[in-house]
């Protein structure tokens, strides 16, 4: 029981990480909480799953493309609705953000309309049964492929220029100039890397779920944000570890306390960081 | 058809307190609050079930709403505002939701059924059904609102929330809590959208926890953005205007929640500083872009 | 190589540049001395593009580059060290140093002048993994500098290398700075320590209040009465004399 509640949860909070990732980058080099991460999520999970339905394409292709989809709508956003707010009080790009959100959500929901899309797989997933504990090969094809995912980051932004690049532009936007980084080039590219992982986390989740619908990223949205903060927003580790935590206590929760309430354990968590914490386990960084 | 415009003026002068204390929030805490509608909502519950299971008068229910909506936000600000006021937004968000959970899960709250059958107030000679009577109490709860902030402005407090809200480095070195004072907005806010939601309540007699999610919070906050950040004029006209322009075009109510969404970005781009904004506020919001880091 | 025609730059609404004209030739140390707020900073700033003057020209190898980006900039071969270091605190001496030659794209150069420089400051080899925020001041201000060099610049910019350090570290900076004119490298320099500075240098400018008050070979400024009073002062240790 236990253990079967920490795979679930390793599961699920694998992919908040991905989201987390992209909050503790966006927050670490413009200081803004991106409320439009979780629509960007939804955005992904859409474009793979009409790709799908539409036509007869390669799982691997639709997902690589759900993925650009998200990536391309995140530049799109940071060129219309944030740059243009650049310099200003830190509230207007934030509003601005929550614009963007509900802009995307209500889009969607005309495009789409309110009802659940399944999932249309190509393959099928089985179930392992390991010592009591119940597997499935998509639960471990989620948390192998975000893992993979969180891995690329980590390499991208510790050892190549452009990773170390964007690191200097967090830290210090005039002496990044003062090197030759083109610093409005390398916020589009934190935009364009956050928003395909995001993407990609919106994939999975729909094939975890098997459901994809305009308003599937409010909670996943709200949840990879207390992940961030719980392990330390702009903090790219703190992220991953937040989300892979959080993911287990809610599940955790849900197990042993009540199902109903599963989704208010995030939050709990986030007021408690605030707290007890407020810099996270491993200590913020940037703005 | 009188009715009808009696009923968008008391719908108005509902946003005109919730766009009020928004617009408090965002002035002098310099931050934005996602879940005011749940504040509104706590209020509106709270008032319909104290008038529901003790009979209690309206005019008793009312305090408490406003009270017990703003304990929630003392909770709320406490951890929020104490330390990192910039996840005021996030967590008011994240809060909108839990209310909302709570509100669908609890048997005492009806469910998605919400209450029905909640008294309207009651006072000697006076019939709170007839909507001038009700628009007149609505109105005194603005007046009290727009009293409630003036008086707060030219106090001692004001003075040190416009230090704060000016200059938040040198507020705290002269020994202002600013902590304490964005809390105290806040809390005082919440209390406010309370109060209306126990008279959104008590007008309606039903109420559902539909009326007061997110898309209400949203519709509240482009009141305030298109009215003018610190504007008090400008949340009155910007309710006035969000309130009537729906009704206006119905036909087109499946595209309000766009059109809020890119009213937003367009604004904040365009006019920062709303229709009415020209105060030390709207500046603040405005022209920042040229307030430069200072150097030689 | 760089001339200033009477520039006028502003923060916002503040004029803090009220006409500034200089030049420096290849190959130079040139000085800038003022008091505090006379628009030295400000100066180095719109010659590396962090500030865009409003009026006037700035001209780097016969090009005009007022408006150009500071990316552009330093693609020409202007490198600027700004004040008080401004190392990126949490990558790695290594990862600075690297930082330092992004705009270039001669990868093997870039390698052999990494190479290079952690011979010179063997401390930065040493430190090479460690964050550049854990080094003492001195460390981080040869590290500044030296990350400036691996953009090989024709012209440096320093805004008060020797600000904060203790004497000895003091002497070190200078040592430095006289080594890169050795090595042909052109210099414009901000020092609140004058005397220091006109020891190093060919010539000077005073700024006051936005505008250069004063300007000649580093001998007659030395030897000025102003000067003197101002920023020399009676009694001041000459604690970067061997």
């Amino acid at each position: 029981m236990l253990l079967q509640q920490i795979l679930n949860g390793l599961t699920a909070g694998s992919v908040y990480a991905l989201i987390a990732l992209g909050y503790t980058m966006i927050y670490g080099i413009l200081g803004l909480i991106n409320f439009a991460q979780g629509e960007i999520y939804m955005a992904g999970a859409f474009a793979t799953v009409l790709l799908l339905s539409a036509y007869k394409v390669n799982f691997f292709v639709a997902f690589l493309f759900g993925m650009g989809v998200a990536a391309v709508l995140g530049l799109i956003l940071e060129r219309l609705a944030f740059r243009p707010l650049r310099g200003s009080h830190p509230l207007v790009p934030l509003i601005s953000a929550i614009g963007a959100s509900i802009f995307l959500q209500s889009l969607a929901l005309l495009l789409f309309g309110p009802a659940d899309r399944a999932f249309p797989l190509q393959f099928e997933f089985a179930a392992l049964d390991i010592a009591g504990v119940t597997v499935s090969t998509l639960q471990v094809a989620i948390f192998v492929t975000a893992l993979f995912f969180m891995a690329l980051l980590v390499v991208f932004v510790k050892y190549t220029k452009f990773g170390k690049a964007i690191m200097a532009t967090a830290l210090d936007q005039d002496t990044a100039r003062l090197m030759g980084i083109n610093v409005d080039r390398m916020i589009a590219l934190t935009f364009l890397i956050g928003s395909a992982l995001s993407g990609a986390a919106g994939i999975m989740m729909a094939i975890y779920y098997n459901t994809t619908y305009p308003r599937m990223g409010l909670l996943p949205g709200l949840k990879a944000f207390s992940a961030a903060v719980l392990g330390g927003v702009g903090n790219i580790p703190g992220a991953i570890v937040g989300g892979l935590l959080l993911g287990v206590a809610e599940n955790l929760g849900a197990g042993y306390l009540s199902s109903g309430y599963k989704d208010a354990v995030a939050f709990a968590i986030l007021i408690i960081v605030l707290l007890v914490r407020p810099k996270g386990l491993l200590g913020g960084r940037g703005h | 058809m009188t009715e009808y415009f009696l009923h968008i003026a008391i719908i108005s002068a509902l946003h005109i307190i919730l766009a009020l204390s928004l617009n408090l929030i965002i002035g002098y805490c310099g931050q934005v609050s996602l879940g005011h509608a749940a504040f509104y909502g706590l209020g509106a519950y709270t008032s319909a079930l104290a008038a529901i299971h003790w009979q209690a008068s309206f005019f008793l229910t009312l305090p408490l709403a406003g009270v017990v909506a703003a304990l929630f936000g003392l909770g709320l600000g406490i951890p929020t505002l104490r330390l990192r006021d910039d996840y005021l937004a996030i967590v008011t968000l994240g809060f909108g939701i839990i209310v909302d959970l709570i509100l669908l899960n609890l048997e005492v709250t009806g469910g998605p059924d919400g209450l029905v059958r909640i008294p309207p107030p009651q006072l000697a000679g006076v019939d709170f059904r007839n909507k001038f009577m009700y628009l007149l109490l609505v109105a005194l709860v603005v007046a009290f609102t727009l009293g409630l902030i003036y008086r707060l402005v030219h106090s001692r407090h004001g003075r040190a929330l416009k230090a704060i809200r000016d200059h938040e480095m040198t507020a705290r070195v002269m020994g202002i809590n600013a902590a304490a004072y964005k809390i105290s907005i806040f809390t005082l806010a919440a209390g406010l959208a309370g109060l209306a939601g126990a008279l959104y309540a008590h007008y309606i007699t039903f109420i559902n926890p539909e009326s007061f999610g997110l898309h209400t919070s949203i519709l509240v906050l482009t009141m305030v953005v298109l009215g003018g950040m610190g504007s008090i004029l400008g949340s009155v006209v910007g309710a006035g205007v969000l309130t009537i322009l729906p009704e206006l075009f119905r036909r087109f109510a499946d595209y309000q929640d766009l059109a809020y969404g890119a009213m937003l970005i367009a604004l904040l781009i365009w006019r920062p500083q709303g229709l009415l904004g020209t105060g030390k506020i709207s500046q603040k919001f405005s022209l920042a872009k040229n307030r430069a880091k200072k150097g030689n | 190589m760089l001339t200033l025609k009477s520039v006028h730059s502003y923060y916002g609404s503040l004029h803090v540049l009220k006409g500034v004209s200089l030049h420096v030739r290849a190959g130079e140390i040139v000085a800038l001395l003022g008091a505090n707020g006379a628009g030295k900073t400000t100066t180095l700033k719109t010659i590396s593009g962090l500030l865009k003057p409003r009026t006037g020209q700035v001209e780097f190898q016969g090009e005009d580059i007022s408006r150009l980006s500071a990316e552009a900039i330093v693609q020409r071969g202007i490198a600027h060290v700004p004040e008080g270091r401004r190392v990126f605190s949490t990558l790695t001496v290594a990862a600075n140093l690297e930082l330092g030659a992004f705009a270039r794209r001669d990868h093997q150069a870039v390698k052999k002048d990494l190479q290079e420089i952690q011979e010179r400051f063997p401390i930065l080899r040493e430190r090479a993994r460690q964050p550049a925020g854990t080094l003492s001041g001195g460390e981080q201000q040869v590290l500044a500098m030296a990350r400036a060099l691996m953009a090989r610049p024709k012209l440096l910019l320093l805004d008060e290398p020797s600000m904060g350090l203790a004497p000895r570290l003091v002497q070190q900076v200078f040592a430095i700075i006289r080594h890169l004119q050795a090595t042909g490298t052109t210099i414009l320099l901000i020092e609140q320590n004058a005397r220091a500075a006109l020891k190093v240098a060919d010539r000077g400018y005073v700024m006051e209040t936005g505008r250069i008050s004063l300007d000649g070979t580093a001998a007659e400024l030395m030897d000025h009465n102003e000067v003197k009073r101002a920023y020399l002062g009676k009694g001041y240790q000459e604690v970067w004399e061997d």
